[in-house]
């Protein structure tokens, strides 16, 4: 009896789930099985894809140092990126924590402004401002600040100037939900305690948010390692990452089999790193946070 | 001399007076409470005591230093905040020993203090464990001790209780006492609970609208409260509104409607319109013929150590309250005299805008 109302309790949300599981595999889980399946064909430049099965590919892209420097560029960019968007992230989510309305929203609405611009629209704003004749070189030039014009199109710091602009946000957010927890008499209980408000700022309030900014950092890493079009864009051609790579060879050199490698090792390249963080985190907090 | 002084302190938010004209006088070691209803302005001059406001008018002296303009990092003031406001990534004895390390205490000593005061508020043994790992009357007590910890000149107390629940409440209500003589620290509550106020402290200063209304031993403030507020406040009271018709030999006679009552001519006003007090435990139940008027028992409640009337009478409903002594109390609907010991009658001076 318990049983069958337990089955019965148990029936209905699966049901109600089919149709979203059965979309999810239609539409993520099947182009993935075929990436995947595809990564092991090999290809021929005259005869183009053929139905073998080997870890060529694979052995490819580990072999050739081309392949390290793209790897290596991404998760430096995405590593770096991630830097810049806690540096800034976190001290502009507790500003803004702090401030009163109507500044606040005005702020914090800036704050989310690029996720409000298509990425398109948005990294050609970026290729504008940043050209030779861009704004911020006839600005540099008028100021007689620098006699020639500063390269930063075409130039990892470009992309990740551009990348950290549309990614902080998420950093604000994440450190935005953890301030939300933060009882502010800490704060002033360390004040009490004889603490300098940046002790308190280091101590206390740090501390607390921390949890908030790896969050946030795993977001930002994430999408840094795996972002094409800024890449695509700003990088141009000869600045690649693993993400335009595997978009060449599918494209350029109709190579699918070798980008759909690329791919697949960016995926597990991220999936590693992302849980191994993840599980340092939990351990360290586990115990003051629950 | 005393130890804490809080001087002619006015705090202004705009056009709202907080705060209004409070002086305080704190004897070292005393306990006072500063009680009132909400937005009475009593956290803001707890606030203004710890540093955290900057009082718009008036001085704060503590062992006759002047400590006004002190930041609050500066003030060596332990505090205990009403969300109790433990960090909550460090263990019982790192939070405990914060302040010692602010104060560069060394490490053997501050090892050694850390102890004792967790034993002193009996939580030797959860030195290890997080903030979130104990229970609300545990929080608490981590609180205390690492307030005490530094020894404060003064500490503050906000609302330190408010959160716990009855039977923990009672409980800490004694331990916080006990532990408050031991350590023999000038201490200021800041409470709207009056039985708090009364049970813990050395004397109440009740507040209400910025402003001190009586400062007092808890036993005087309750029973002879200077204004209705106050002895609306603290504890419950029947009031009457009345004119003073006369005086003789000590007395004032009163006239409430058709009836007079004789009162003790004592803190109150001796002329023109009183209200008159009586507190539900002196208000005493007899036989119809034998009170001063009559009323009928509308609800009768049983509290186990005592009972609670209320009762109807002609200047509308009033509250007795007995001590349950085993025998059978009057029942509801039944016509009871009701009446007064002449000296438990306090004639209070009317307050604006109070019926």
């Amino acid at each position: 009896m318990a049983e069958a109302i337990a089955r019965g309790k148990l029936i209905p949300p699966y049901l109600l789930s089919t149709p979203a599981l059965l979309l999810y595999c239609a539409l993520l889980l099947t182009p993935m099985l075929m990436t995947f399946l595809l990564s092991f064909n090999s290809f021929d430049l005259y005869t183009g894809i053929k139905p073998d099965y080997s870890l060529a590919n694979y052995l490819e892209v580990i072999q050739d140092k081309y392949f390290h420097v793209i790897f290596l560029r991404t998760f430096g960019m995405a590593l770096v990126v991630t830097l810049i968007c806690a540096l800034l992230g976190a001290p502009e989510a507790y500003i803004l924590n702090r401030m009163a309305n109507p500044w606040k929203s005005l702020f914090l609405l800036a704050v989310l402004g690029p996720l409000l611009i298509s990425v398109v629209v948005r990294t050609l704003g970026w290729a504008l401002l940043f050209g030779k004749e861009g704004a911020i070189n006839q600005t540099l030039m008028g100021l007689g600040l620098v006699d020639e014009p500063v390269k930063l199109i075409f130039t990892s710091t470009g992309v990740v100037i551009a990348l950290v602009h549309v990614l902080v946000p998420f950093m604000v957010i994440s450190v935005w939900a953890s301030l939300q927890k933060l009882d502010p008499a800490t704060e002033r209980a360390g004040l009490s305690l004889g603490a300098s408000q940046f002790t308190v700022l280091r101590r206390v309030v740090v501390p607390q948010v921390m949890p908030g900014v790896l969050s946030g950092s795993l977001i930002v890493f994430a999408l840094t390692a795996s972002a094409f079009a800024t890449p695509a864009i700003l990088g141009g051609r000869r600045l690649k990452v693993v993400a335009t790579t595997a978009y060449d060879e599918y494209l350029n050199t109709l190579n699918w089999p070798l980008g759909a490698a690329i791919a697949i090792l960016l995926l597990v390249a991220n999936v590693i790193i992302i849980t191994s963080y993840n599980r340092v985190i939990e351990k360290k907090y586990a115990e003051a946070f629950g | 001399m005393s130890f804490l002084r809080l001087q002619g302190l006015v705090k202004r938010f705009g056009d709202f007076v907080a705060v209004d004209d409070v002086s305080l006088e704190v004897e070292k070691g005393e306990f006072v409470s500063l009680l009132g209803p909400s937005g009475c302005g009593k956290t803001t001059t707890l606030q203004m005591i710890a540093g955290f406001e900057e009082p718009s008018e008036g001085r704060i002296y503590i062992d006759g230093k002047d400590i006004t303009g002190v930041k609050a990092s500066q003030r060596g003031i332990g505090i205990v905040f009403q969300s109790y406001a433990l960090f909550p990534h460090m263990s019982v004895f790192q939070n405990v020993s914060f302040g010692l390390e602010m104060r560069k205490v060394a490490e053997a000593e501050r090892k050694a203090r850390v102890m004792e005061t967790l034993d002193l508020v009996h939580l030797g043994d959860f030195a290890h464990r997080f903030p979130r790992e104990l229970s609300g009357g545990q929080q608490q007590r981590v609180a205390l001790a690492r307030a005490l910890v530094i020894k404060p000149e003064v500490l503050l107390l906000d609302e330190p209780l408010s959160a716990l629940d009855a039977k923990i409440r009672e409980d800490m209500q004694i331990e916080l006492r006990g532990i408050q003589r031991t350590v023999g620290t000038t201490t200021i509550l800041v409470t709207h609970d009056q039985s708090e106020a009364l049970s813990m402290s050395d004397r109440v200063a009740v507040m209400n609208e910025g402003r001190l209304v009586q400062v007092d031993m808890p036993y005087q403030a309750y029973e002879f409260p200077e204004t209705p507020f106050v002895s609306s406040f603290l504890g419950k009271s029947n009031k009457f509104s009345g004119v003073v018709s006369g005086q003789s030999n000590g007395k004032l006679k009163v006239k409430v409607g058709e009836l007079e009552f004789e009162a003790e001519a004592g803190r109150g006003p001796c002329e023109g319109p009183v209200h008159l007090s009586v507190r539900p435990e002196k208000l005493l139940l007899t036989a119809p013929a034998e009170g001063r008027f009559t009323g009928r028992v509308h609800t009768r409640i049983f509290l186990g150590n005592h009972w609670v009337y209320q009762i109807d009478s002609p200047f509308g409903p009033l509250l007795a309250s007995h001590h349950n002594a085993g025998i059978q109390s009057v029942a509801e609907g039944e016509e009871v005299g009701l009446t007064w010991a002449v000296e438990e009658l306090r004639v209070l001076a009317p307050e604006a805008g109070d019926g």
